[in-house]
């Protein structure tokens, strides 16, 4: 059969049979084996297992359950309330402050940690309820959360960097580095947004928030010292020769779990299973996706069904923007439905050839796939982020939270623009530190 | 036409996709309906996972580092054993040996066979200072390419880190790593010239030899007809010739990379390898001869080949 | 909206069968917790050898790598049961009660099927391992048919508790994709 017939029909029963509400891990299985079994034969069959350990078997997939670790050790603590509670002291006077410190938090929150369901989850609890109690609006209140949250990715470290990184052979430590600076721009974009809006609506309750003494401002700070600290002492490690990105990841899940343990007093065993629990929930979670991807990338190489598409794209002689634009939508389509890791094994071993055939740097691209992702976390039906805002006010509706997410979509939409008309904003810091780009 | 599947891990630049490539290509024209279909850049299997397929038959041919497979057929070990290979022609000689022979009797035994024989070489980089002669390595934190070089650079007194080949650049850029030794093509494709201060290559002596061939699981051959079995070995014959003769360019164009972007060059004298040899003698082949059934018998015999 | 809810656990009843299956993916989530605890240690034994003491390390990163491999498998039956592996429940959203209660019944038995299947050949690859003596290249050399126990015991773990849940769907003791009525 000819195989761009042959990846139609792929497509084609991938989507219904993920759409059946089988979890995404075992519908990728289910279609892998139907696939291999009516174009290659049982022998294919035989090896599902072996390549489905064979994807797990590698050192830098150590570092997902590390810094999951970090986000949840640090969550279930009151570490995330200090850390609004910080910014918001010295946010005072600002129209919307709330919501600005709501959004540096998780800004500062997803430099400790790799996942952005934890980001979301770690500031909104105790900031979704503040905010709806100042009198902002409940859209305000979740979606400014829904959409800081999903920071946690592309502000290093990043559980979906490095799965990017492990499916492209791209550098880790660089990919990282990429992320500072459109994260940063992100959370700049988010709080104008918010600044704006607030200023708008002319709710006059929102611009005379409590006044803070100096006193009271300072009083705050020793407890973000911490945050710092971990942070300071992540990166330290990891460019400064101690470890590989890798390994890194232990040591920041080490250092949380001591910060909670330590300053949060965090001993109850109870308490610590919780985090251990939550951890390895959503770890297995997605190292089971990772595997079964695995195997699914095995089935459309050995289908050639990947070659076939990629060599396709190329002899296709559009316009490369045109083709990044059509990436970028066939990626935000894939995204509403899959979760981030899905998206990227499944997609990065077609699309990069095709990104490299055309003259965009993969480390670029990596930021560009990162805030597809950031949008699919906040959009139906699929939405990491959602499900997390409900869990933390299941009185909102889901309508609502949506309403509110949707112009931080469009300030994540504006990003995209921006990177691909000024790409340094991506590439500038690896380059600076680790040399240019290879 | 019926359909073979290779699977390797290298990129299409690479001389192993190359000589893949040049045994598709004749037999393709040989028109004996046949046709090899080739998954390079690890699109099928990662590297290390192809052996296991390939005994089972559920891979039909792979370009592979044999020693890989060393823990699941110990007399692989010799094929990545320091100082056992002097130089290329002295590997192209290996290759025709009772050793060889020996070594095919012990993938038969796993359903493979050997369609073209070829030894890449490698060197060290150190990212302060040469290392030529076992004392360099005392104290440095070293990537070793293989089990019986990590024996033998522990007992020189360096401390092995074990990272994917992969890890290396950036484990030297940060400092995690003082010393590395791997193969010439991968010592230029991960660029590590950019990291180092100076690099040992292959040249008339050289310690790390590397059994690279191409393998075919022995039934799938055995079932083709008796035309396409001569294509296939007479593709092959031609295919071993031309990775001889790349195999020695290789070594020799890594040097130019690293000189051209300002890397000292230094070479290994005799004594140095003597030195090696010497040392690998009480580690490596020690533990070789121990953990391998009719060890002693199978060093002998490559140790014979002159 | 999406089918991922917080540790909310399948309900099991008062049958036994799915109280025994229950807390075996219990105590496989207790072991997977522990295996990823172990790797933090062991990673960070690893860098204070390397980076302080200026030693070699040898057995570290295989050993890491395969408590990542056996937390990921073992623990699979432990997120199965707590519904932590995501889903896309658009479609059983939209359905009607009686028409989700088969769709469910439906994408179980094909979940069950297939983690059959990869149970059988797991099992097989793991035998083969063991039969042949099998070791990693690695300096260390661990017998490999250990770390690839964990196959054959996390699928088969997890193919249990695909079971029961089925089976609490068919006897009414759970809903459909863990839905709510509405
Ligand atoms: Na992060
Ligand atoms: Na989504």
């Amino acid at each position: 059969m000819d195989p761009l017939v042959l990846s139609g029909l792929v497509a084609l029963f991938t989507i219904i049979v993920l759409f059946s509400g089988v979890s995404v891990a075992i519908g990728l299985l289910i279609v892998s084996a139907g696939f291999l079994i009516v174009f290659d034969g049982t022998r294919s069959l035989e090896l599902m297992p072996e390549i489905l350990f064979g994807k797990l078997d590698n050192f830098a997939l150590l570092s997902i359950p590390m810094f999951i670790i970090m986000g949840s050790s640090i969550a279930s603590t009151r570490a995330g309330a200090d850390l609004y509670e910080a910014l918001e002291r010295w946010l005072t006077r600002v129209p919307g402050g709330l919501v600005i410190s709501n959004l540096g938090a998780c800004a500062l929150f997803a430099a400790m940690s790799g996942s952005s369901p934890a980001t979301c989850a770690a500031i909104g609890k105790m900031g979704i309820p503040e905010m709806r109690k100042r009198g902002y609006p409940d859209g305000v209140a979740a979606g400014s959360i829904a959409a800081g949250g999903t920071l946690g990715i592309l502000i290093p470290p990043s559980v979906t960097m490095i799965v990017y990184g492990i499916a492209t052979e791209s550098s880790i430590g660089r990919l990282f580095l990429a992320g500072v600076f459109p994260g940063l721009m992100l959370v700049g974009l988010f709080m104008v947004w918010s600044l704006y809006s607030t200023a708008k609506s002319g709710d006059r309750a929102l611009l005379n928030t409590r006044a803070y003494t100096w006193r009271e401002k300072f009083e705050i700070l020793p407890r973000v010292i911490p945050f710092l600290m971990i942070i300071v002492g992540v990166l330290y490690s990891m460019y400064g020769g101690i470890a590989t990105p890798s390994e890194t990841a232990a040591v920041g899940a080490l250092l949380c779990l001591l910060v909670a343990m330590v300053i949060y007093k965090l001993w109850n065993p109870r308490d610590l299973w919780v985090v251990l629990r939550d951890s390895t929930k959503e770890s297995v979670m997605i190292l089971f996706i990772i595997a079964a991807a695995g195997v699914f990338s095995y089935m459309l190489s050995s289908l050639f069904i990947t070659q076939s598409i990629a060599a396709w794209i190329a002899e296709l002689d559009v316009n490369r923007w045109w083709l990044m634009a059509a990436i970028n939508v066939f990626l935000l389509i894939a995204g509403f439905f899959l979760p981030p890791v899905a998206v990227i094994l499944m997609a990065a071993p077609i699309l990069l050839p095709v990104i490299v055939t055309a003259g965009f740097d993969p480390i670029w691209f990596a930021v560009v796939l990162t805030i597809n992702m950031e949008i699919g976390l906040i959009s139906p039906p699929v939405g990491l982020n959602l499900y997390v805002i409900n869990g933390i006010a299941p009185d909102i509706p889901l309508k609502t939270i949506l309403l509110g997410s949707l112009p931080y979509v469009a300030c994540m939409v504006l990003a995209i623009f921006l990177l691909c008309l000024f790409p340094g904003i991506a590439t500038w810091l690896p380059d600076y530190v680790m040399g240019a780009a290879r | 036409a019926e359909e073979l599947r290779l699977s390797h891990q290298w990129s299409n630049q690479d001389i192993r996709n190359q000589v893949a490539q040049m045994v598709a290509d004749e037999v393709a024209a040989a028109d004996v309906d046949l046709e090899i279909k080739i998954f390079g850049s690890q699109s099928l299997f990662k590297a290390r996972e192809q052996y296991t397929p390939l005994s089972r038959g559920q891979l039909d041919m792979t370009v592979l580092p044999l020693s890989y497979a060393g823990g699941q057929q110990p007399a692989y070990n010799l094929t990545l054993m320091p100082g056992l290979v002097k130089n290329h022609d002295h590997a192209a000689r290996m290759n025709e040996s009772p050793f060889m022979a020996a070594l095919e009797d012990k993938m038969a035994e796993d359903d493979v066979m050997v369609l073209v024989h070829g030894y890449l070489a490698g060197g060290f980089a150190g990212k302060e200072g040469c290392i030529t002669s076992p004392s360099d390595i005392d104290g440095l934190q070293t990537r070793a390419a293989g089990k019986a070089f990590e024996q033998m650079l522990a007992g020189a007194g360096a401390s092995i880190a074990s990272m994917a080949s992969s890890e290396i650049y950036n484990a030297m850029q940060t400092g995690v790593l003082d010393a590395a030794n791997t193969s010439s093509s991968s010592f230029v494709s991960y660029r590590i010239y950019e990291q180092v201060a100076c690099y040992t290559p292959a040249s008339d002596v050289a310690l790390w030899f590397m059994y690279q061939p191409m393998l075919m699981n022995k039934s799938t051959f055995e079932a083709l007809n008796e035309d396409q079995q001569a294509a296939l070995l007479a593709a092959a014959e031609n295919a071993q010739a031309y990775y001889l003769a790349e195999a020695k360019k290789e070594d020799a164009a890594s040097a130019e990379v690293f000189r051209d972007a300002g890397v000292e060059i230094a070479e290994m004298s005799q004594a140095d390898f003597d030195a090696w040899r010497a040392l690998a003698q009480e580690t490596s082949y020690a533990r070789f001869v121990e953990e391998t059934p009719d060890g002693q018998a199978l060093l002998d015999l490559a140790l014979a080949v002159e | 909206m999406t089918g991922h809810h917080d540790a909310v656990a399948s309900n099991t009843g008062n049958n036994p069968f799915l109280k025994i299956v229950a807390a075996l993916s219990t105590v496989a989530g207790w072991v997977s917790s522990a295996m990823i605890v172990v790797a933090v240690g062991v990673t960070c034994q690893m860098i204070f050898v390397r980076f302080v003491l200026n030693q070699s390390t040898i057995w570290q990163t295989e050993m890491v790598i395969y408590l990542v491999i056996a937390a990921t498998l073992i623990g699979l039956p432990y997120v199965q049961r707590l519904r932590g592996h995501v889903n896309v429940d658009l479609i059983p959203l939209l359905l009607p009660k009686r028409a989700r209660f088969y769709l469910s019944i439906l994408t179980l038995s094909m979940s069950i099927a297939i983690m059959a299947v990869m149970l059988w050949y797991g099992y097989e690859f793991w035998h083969f391992a063991w039969d042949r003596g099998w070791k990693s290249d690695t300096v260390w050399g661990v017998r490999l048919w250990i770390p690839y126990l964990s196959l054959p015991v996390g699928l088969g773990l997890l193919l249990l508790q695909l079971i029961a849940d089925l089976v609490a769907i068919v006897l009414k003791i759970d809903q459909p994709f863990g839905l709510e009525d509405n």
